[in-house]
């Protein structure tokens, strides 16, 4: 790559940081304290149209659509800049991370002018009706029905799992047309406005006491075929494509977003064990250790991927790998943190995972999960890299509707 | 950070590997297990020819002048072959303490000879499970060196030594000659006999003090490079074994199927591949970090050591069990790494070392 480019990408990231700190003040980490979360979420929408008006949102995507015409590394580096002010980004990273490209990219003209730019600017929220009860890594066992009707769809089923569904204006959705296919071939993509008659949102308390995510319920609710995103039967290689978009490169996080190191260090300085501050403890500077190499690594390997996009070379597998390593890193730092804080450890329901390890000691089991488990990010790696075969799958190539438990 | 390598450096490490995977012998290293004081002298022969015992040293002392990036690549590819003679490492942590501590007149004395390959160099730091004692047992009086270094790697068949004593004013680095008098090598019965691993006894042996003023802090250097070396060597013998158990798992069956089906297997290896890539992301960017004069060299160098260290044997202990029973015979070479293993794991000193090395950096920095 020509030092010209990285020079430019620098000059870019510098730009971009002192923008980020001139709006910290306003809408960061502390104007959000004590908000509730319609106050939150308002602030949030105020601070993407801000994004927008500036050229920071939608950043890589074309200026006709609303972006900014930049590349995908202008992007990853706003990303990572804007994650340690803890602006409230949370409820529009699902909307542009995975609905709003492929709107961009499945829908007809008309309905990309439409929904894409006031989804940037946050107006408008998208959420993704994927997960259901009985499919969750198996995501191609999904049972929610899309049943022909003239012109129409009529779509019945139950998601789950869905992120800011009760916020959501629209929803991108992958339902089941043919049982009688295998699973992988019987299903199409949809989009539909979250208040078509039938749609019912209920939200669900996560373990740490959080209620981002939903039961979404679909009752005889009536779509056009004209939002069908791309061919009957095609669902989910739609609903895969979503899944991949630029995601690593989008902003991952070495803490696997949660506290950082510098955080750890300060509380294992403080903290008294034995003698002595808990830092003098072997076995406490054992876990600092981990935590620090673990965290090198996968920023050494998010620059180098980052290098290698900016040679239009393809990365490798640097995203599996930094999920798994990352989070899990975090949860234990944050089982070792909460140990060194004690019993009294305070709990604030407030608290976001970034900045407080209770926090996200408690969300740490959603993170291992969500996007993709361990268990299958690891059959990823062995698959998609080692060349290791794949399960023993009974239901391959069996029509859906003659799978054993699915009938 | 990070880098791309260039087009040269991918040349050094695709020649390196190449070469010695042609001269590989899985059996001929095994009888060097059986028997001590002897090494693999076509791989040596090797490193001086392909001029990899030349690489780190400046071209003013008859060196190539390269970095630690270079260094790292022709010991990944000799950590792939667990290769048959440790001097490799040894001569160059002996180079770097020359040129970290050695009066003009000693570095172009010595270093030209560490250069060619003609004489072999070593470190004589340890006592006991310190790598670096803050107070070590070997005296110096005035230029006689007396006490014993316990392990020496390479010390068998070094032809100098750069040993931590105790002098009149603290800690010193000298230079000792280990083929004068006054210096008895007891050759030690290792399981991984090809390291030369020898007791060094000084009975008066004529040394050289170096210009150190801090010993051991410039020997602390020593071993900060040195195991960015050894992580890289660590590393490609970690990626080596993933290798075997990744190509057995696919084509071992076992009810039915390939085992490497069976994700009590798929994910120990993937497991492996993620360590390994842990280790090598940390190994490049501490080498890089050093060639560069970055900031924050001492905790990526301790990142690599703890990572390469976990890496290779987590690879080579999951290794003999993804091999099953035929992993732990002799006659697999999966023990040849499984011994390198445990043998690299120690030599710098022991993870607790190194954790301790981390953190202490990251105290002195924030």
């Amino acid at each position: 790559m020509s030092a010209a480019i990285l020079a430019e990408l620098e000059t870019y990231r510098a730009t971009a940081r002192s923008w980020l700190a001139a709006h910290a003040g306003a809408y960061g980490a502390a104007a959000r304290t004590g908000l509730n979360e319609a106050q939150d979420l308002e602030l949030g929408r105020r601070w993407m149209a801000l994004k927008h008006d500036h050229g920071y949102s939608g950043i890589s995507w074309p200026r006709d659509m609303g972006g900014s015409g930049l590349s995908p590394l202008h992007q990853a580096i706003f990303a990572q800049e804007e994650l340690p002010f803890d602006f409230p980004i949370d409820y529009f990273t699902i909307s542009l991370g995975q609905p709003a490209p492929i709107m961009m990219h499945y829908a007809p003209e008309v309905a990309r002018r439409r929904f894409v730019k006031p989804a940037l600017r946050g107006e408008q929220i998208w959420c993704q009706l994927f997960s259901e009860p009985g499919a969750g890594s198996d995501l191609a066992g999904l049972r929610t029905r899309a049943t022909r009707d003239g012109d129409d769809w009529i779509i019945d089923g139950q998601k789950l799992w869905t992120s800011w569904a009760q916020y959501s204006d629209y929803a991108v959705l992958v339902a089941r047309h043919d049982p009688s296919l295998p699973k992988h071939k019987g299903l199409t993509f949809f989009w539909l406005d979250m208040r078509t008659p039938g749609v019912t949102v209920r939200p669900i308390q996560l373990a740490d006491g959080s209620r981002h995510v939903n039961e979404v319920f679909l009752d005889q609710v009536r779509i056009p075929d004209t939002q069908r995103l791309g061919q009957i039967g095609d669902g989910f290689a739609v609903a895969m494509h979503t899944l991949i978009i630029e995601r690593y490169a989008a902003g991952a996080d070495e803490t696997g977003y949660g506290p950082g190191l510098g955080l750890l260090l300060h509380l294992a300085r403080s903290a008294r064990l034995g003698p002595g501050a808990a830092l003098d403890d072997g076995r406490v500077r054992s876990a600092v250790a981990e935590a620090y190499r673990l965290q090198q690594a996968l920023a050494t390997a998010r620059s180098k991927a980052f290098l290698e996009v900016a040679n239009q070379r393809e990365p490798g597998s640097e995203g599996a790998i930094h999920k798994l390593v990352s989070v899990r890193a975090r949860q234990r730092m944050s089982e070792l943190a909460v140990d060194l804080m004690g019993p009294g450890a305070p709990h604030r329901r407030d608290a976001r995972a970034k900045h407080d390890w209770v926090a996200s000691w408690l969300s740490a089991p959603t993170g291992r999960i969500a996007g993709g488990t361990d268990e299958i990010l690891l059959n990823t790696i062995a698959e998609k890299v080692l060349g290791l075969p794949q399960d023993h799958r009974p239901d391959k190539g069996i029509p859906f509707s003659e799978i054993p438990s699915r009938g | 950070m990070s880098f791309l390598p260039t087009d040269e450096q991918i040349q050094i490490a695709e020649g390196a590997q190449r070469l010695l995977a042609q001269s590989y012998s899985g059996e001929a290293l095994k009888a060097l297990l059986e028997t001590t004081g002897r090494y693999d002298s076509g791989y040596w022969r090797s490193c001086s020819e392909m001029g990899w015992t030349a690489l780190a040293i400046p071209e003013a002392y008859g060196g190539l002048g390269l970095g630690l990036i270079e260094m790292a690549m022709v010991a990944d590819a000799s950590g792939r072959v667990a290769c048959g003679a440790p001097f490799l490492i040894t001569s160059y942590m002996a180079s770097q303490a020359l040129l970290l501590a050695g009066a003009e007149a000693v570095r172009s004395e010595q270093l030209p000879w560490l250069a060619s390959g003609d004489k072999i160099g070593c470190i004589a730091f340890a006592e006991d499970a310190n790598p670096i004692p803050p107070d070590p047992q070997v005296r110096c009086e005035g230029e006689a060196v007396y006490g014993c270094k316990r392990g020496v790697l390479g010390g068998v068949h070094a032809d100098v030594a750069v040993v931590l004593a105790s002098g009149a004013r603290g800690p010193v680095l000298v230079l000792v000659d280990l083929s004068a008098g006054g210096v008895t090598r007891r050759i030690v019965n290792t399981f991984d006999n090809s390291l030369g691993v020898a007791d060094l006894v000084f009975e008066g042996a004529q040394g050289r003090p170096l210009d150190a003023a801090c010993a051991n802090s410039v020997a602390w250097d020593v071993l900060d490079r040195a195991a960015v070396v050894v992580a890289a060597a660590q590393t490609g013998g970690a990626e080596v074994c993933t290798a075997m158990a990744r190509d057995y798992a696919t084509t071992r069956r076992a009810f039915g199927q390939p085992i490497g089906r069976f994700q009590a297997i798929k994910h120990k290896i993937a497991e492996m591949y993620v360590a390994n890539e842990i280790a090598k992301a940390n190994c490049l960017e501490a080498a890089l970090r050093l060639d560069n004069r970055l900031p924050e060299f001492t905790a990526l160098a301790a990142a690599a050591r703890l990572s390469a260290t976990q890496a290779y044997d987590f690879a080579t202990r999951e290794g003999v069990q993804v091999l099953g029973a035929i992993g732990a015979t002799w006659e697999s070479d999966m023990h040849l790494h499984m011994r390198r293993a445990r043998s690299f794991a120690s030599v710098l000193g022991s993870r607790f070392v190194w954790e301790d090395r981390l953190v202490g950096a990251l105290e002195t920095s924030s």
